[in-house]
């Protein structure tokens, strides 16, 4: 599924590649995105919810990028980025921003197919408006 | 010399709730919406919210545990109401599932209050209760602490100007559960299965301050949401029948001969019953009355409830149906209620700002009424032409009436009380066929003709003939040849020849 939110992150995330961001800032941006989906969708779904679409997102996307973590077993606590930031950090940054992108979309067409594309689009605006309309990750360190 | 406090009544945006509420949802109430699992809770809460929320003066729907948010919003976007644009801005939800796992019900208030402190929302959603309350149990004294909660709730939303909701499942009515007591107003909904028809009813069983409709009103989930039918007496509070039958000329019936027979055509306002065998005629009649109504510039509603609506209709009803002269109203699933089809006739009428009205027929009628209503059907048909009388249409009901050549019957539900006027048809037998005669045998204070007339139908419809004088007994289905000698007075003297 085409999208026009992820040819957003794709290109955002192949803007930062392109001028040259390390994989370590790449998988920075991709965790600060995920924290503002976090910060969206917890009040609303609960952390028990939040981490339920972020493990099946994972999920969905290790048969691609087997290195990705896998999903802890039995956690309830919600994402664990650190395990994310760490994975994306280790691949080059063209890989990183790759596995990010399919990530990201794991987690938007999973949430579109259970709650609609005009909602989903609703909770995730404010997201996509902070974290991918700024300036890559090498403006903002330069 | 201070003035009592206004309660402002808020409109739900739900139709007929506020009429059962006696005039809407009095503002910053404490509310219980409660029924049983599937009966539509979740749904009458957010048709309120979305109706009633706005950013200035916003919702937050607090989800405890019980149905998972994700689910919750899969389902209601799928009605009118949800506005998709209106979350996070007018509408906020907000997950308490974490602190309420932990059954810490302090936790779950704190919560509460930190939201309502930063959002200042004017109404407030708490769903499902029922899981708020399961959540106390794990500590050692529920009830008190439930009752701490709830009063603690109530009193911290009202001195927040916010009219809350507590939506739950709440298995026995006679538990005295301390939420009944705190809360101003209680909802109930349920769900009346008998045989294969399930009936929705709400029951307003407590609303602090005002009026409510007491007793079980009939509702309907739609694609537009919940639609709350109130009794007729109340959506027609009306003396245009009055003005109506005091004015104006008669209406034409479509038959000039029956309109003579009527003493001039049919008052208007009145109700006629037009009863007789099957295939005597009677949709024939109908269809004319219709014919005659549009004919004059009239606008018309039929409420059809026969098993086969295409094949039973005549041409003549659905081309004046096609053209937007006769709007109809018709239903083939066995579960309305009485309020249900008075509320769409009412709603007919009143767009196409009708004056006749037509029931086809009265058994089909009874048929379509939902098993629970059926045993009071008499009452029922009482309240439906009341409620036409009160707008001032004028009615035709048909009645099929099993041909009894021993006893001379009008209506097989004594509803012949209730109708202003009767027409009734007959078969008889003369000459080894059987040929058809009608006659009115009642229009409420007025002269009528007392005769009963052959009649035959053709193409053009109802043609009245003469009344078989030379016969009698013509009512025991049977009739004899009179002796010559009777004859010609007895028609020569008769004033409405």
């Amino acid at each position: 599924m085409q999208s026009q939110e992820r040819g957003t992150i794709a290109a955002f995330l192949e803007s930062a590649v392109s001028v040259g961001a390390s994989s370590e800032e790449v998988a920075a941006l991709i965790a600060n995105t995920f924290t503002g989906v976090d910060q969206a969708l917890v009040p609303i779904v609960g952390q028990r919810g939040m981490a339920a679409l972020y493990k099946r997102s994972l999920h969905l996307s290790r048969p691609m990028h087997p290195w990705l973590p896998a999903a802890a077993q039995g956690s309830e606590s919600g994402m664990d980025l650190a395990a994310l930031t760490a994975a994306l950090a280790a691949r080059t940054s063209a890989e990183a921003a790759s596995a990010g992108t399919q990530l990201l979309e794991s987690l938007r067409v999973l949430l579109t197919t259970l709650i609609g594309e005009s909602l989903t689009e609703r909770l995730l605006r404010p997201v996509w408006a902070t974290f991918l309309s700024g300036p890559s990750a090498r403006d903002t360190t330069s | 010399m201070t003035s009592k406090a206004i309660i402002n009544r808020l409109a739900t945006g739900v139709p007929g709730l506020d009429d059962i509420l006696g005039g809407g949802l009095p503002e910053f109430s404490f509310n219980l919406i409660a029924g049983q699992p599937g009966c539509g809770k979740t749904t009458l809460a957010h048709q309120i919210m979305f109706a009633l929320a706005t950013p200035e003066r916003p919702a937050i729907y607090f989800t405890v545990l019980g149905e998972p948010p994700l689910k919750m919003l899969r389902y209601q976007q799928q009605f009118e109401f949800f506005d998709t644009e209106a979350i996070n801005q007018a509408v906020r939800f907000v997950n308490l599932s974490d602190a309420a796992m932990a059954g810490d019900l302090d936790q779950v208030l704190k919560r509460i209050v930190d939201e309502v402190t930063a959002h200042g929302p004017a109404l407030v959603f708490v769903d499902s209760f029922r899981s708020v309350v399961l959540a106390s149990e794990k500590d050692g004294n529920p009830h008190n602490r439930l009752q701490q909660f709830v009063q603690q709730l109530g009193m911290l939303m009202t001195s927040w100007e916010a009219t809350t909701f507590l939506i739950g499942e709440y298995f026995s009515e006679t538990d005295a559960n301390p939420v009944f007591t705190v809360s101003d107003g209680l909802i109930w909904l349920r769900q009346s299965v008998q045989r294969n028809s399930m009936v929705r009813k709400i029951e307003i069983m407590k609303m602090r301050g005002q009026p409510t409709l007491p007793g079980l009103h009939t509702f309907r989930i739609g694609t537009s949401g919940i639609e709350v039918f109130p009794p007729a007496s109340v959506a027609n509070p009306s003396d245009a029948s009055v003005r109506a039958a005091a004015s104006a000329p008669r209406l034409l019936m479509g038959v000039a001969q029956l309109d003579d027979m009527l003493g001039g055509g049919l008052p208007r306002g009145y109700s006629l019953l037009v009863a007789g065998p099957s295939g005597s005629g009677k949709s024939v009649l109908a269809a004319a009355f219709l014919a005659e109504g549009a004919r004059n510039g009239e606008t018309s509603v039929i409420a059809a409830f026969e098993q086969h609506p295409n094949r039973s209709r005549s041409r003549i009803v659905a081309e004046l149906i096609a053209g937007g002269k006769v709007g109809l109203v018709e239903n083939r699933a066995a579960d309305l209620s009485i309020d249900e089809i008075v509320y769409m006739l009412m709603r007919e009428i009143r767009r196409l700002r009708a004056t006749r009205v037509v029931i086809d027929s009265l058994s089909g009628f009874e048929l379509a009424l939902a098993p629970t209503f059926r045993p009071d059907f008499r009452e029922s048909l009482a309240n439906l032409v009341t409620a036409l009388a009160g707008v001032g249409v004028t009615v035709l009901m048909t009645s099929e009436l099993e041909d009894r050549y021993t006893d001379l019957r009008f209506s097989p539900y004594g509803t012949a009380f209730m109708t202003d006027a009767i027409i009734v048809q007959r078969y008889i037998e003369v000459d080894s066929r059987l040929r058809r005669v009608m006659a009115v045998v009642k229009v409420r204070a007025s002269a009528h003709s007392d005769q009963l007339r052959e009649f035959s139908i053709d193409a053009d419809g109802i043609q009245i003939g003469q009344m078989l004088a030379e016969h009698e007994g013509l009512l025991g289905g049977r009739p004899t040849r009179k002796p010559l000698t009777q004859l010609a007075p007895l028609a020569a003297n008769d004033p409405n020849g």
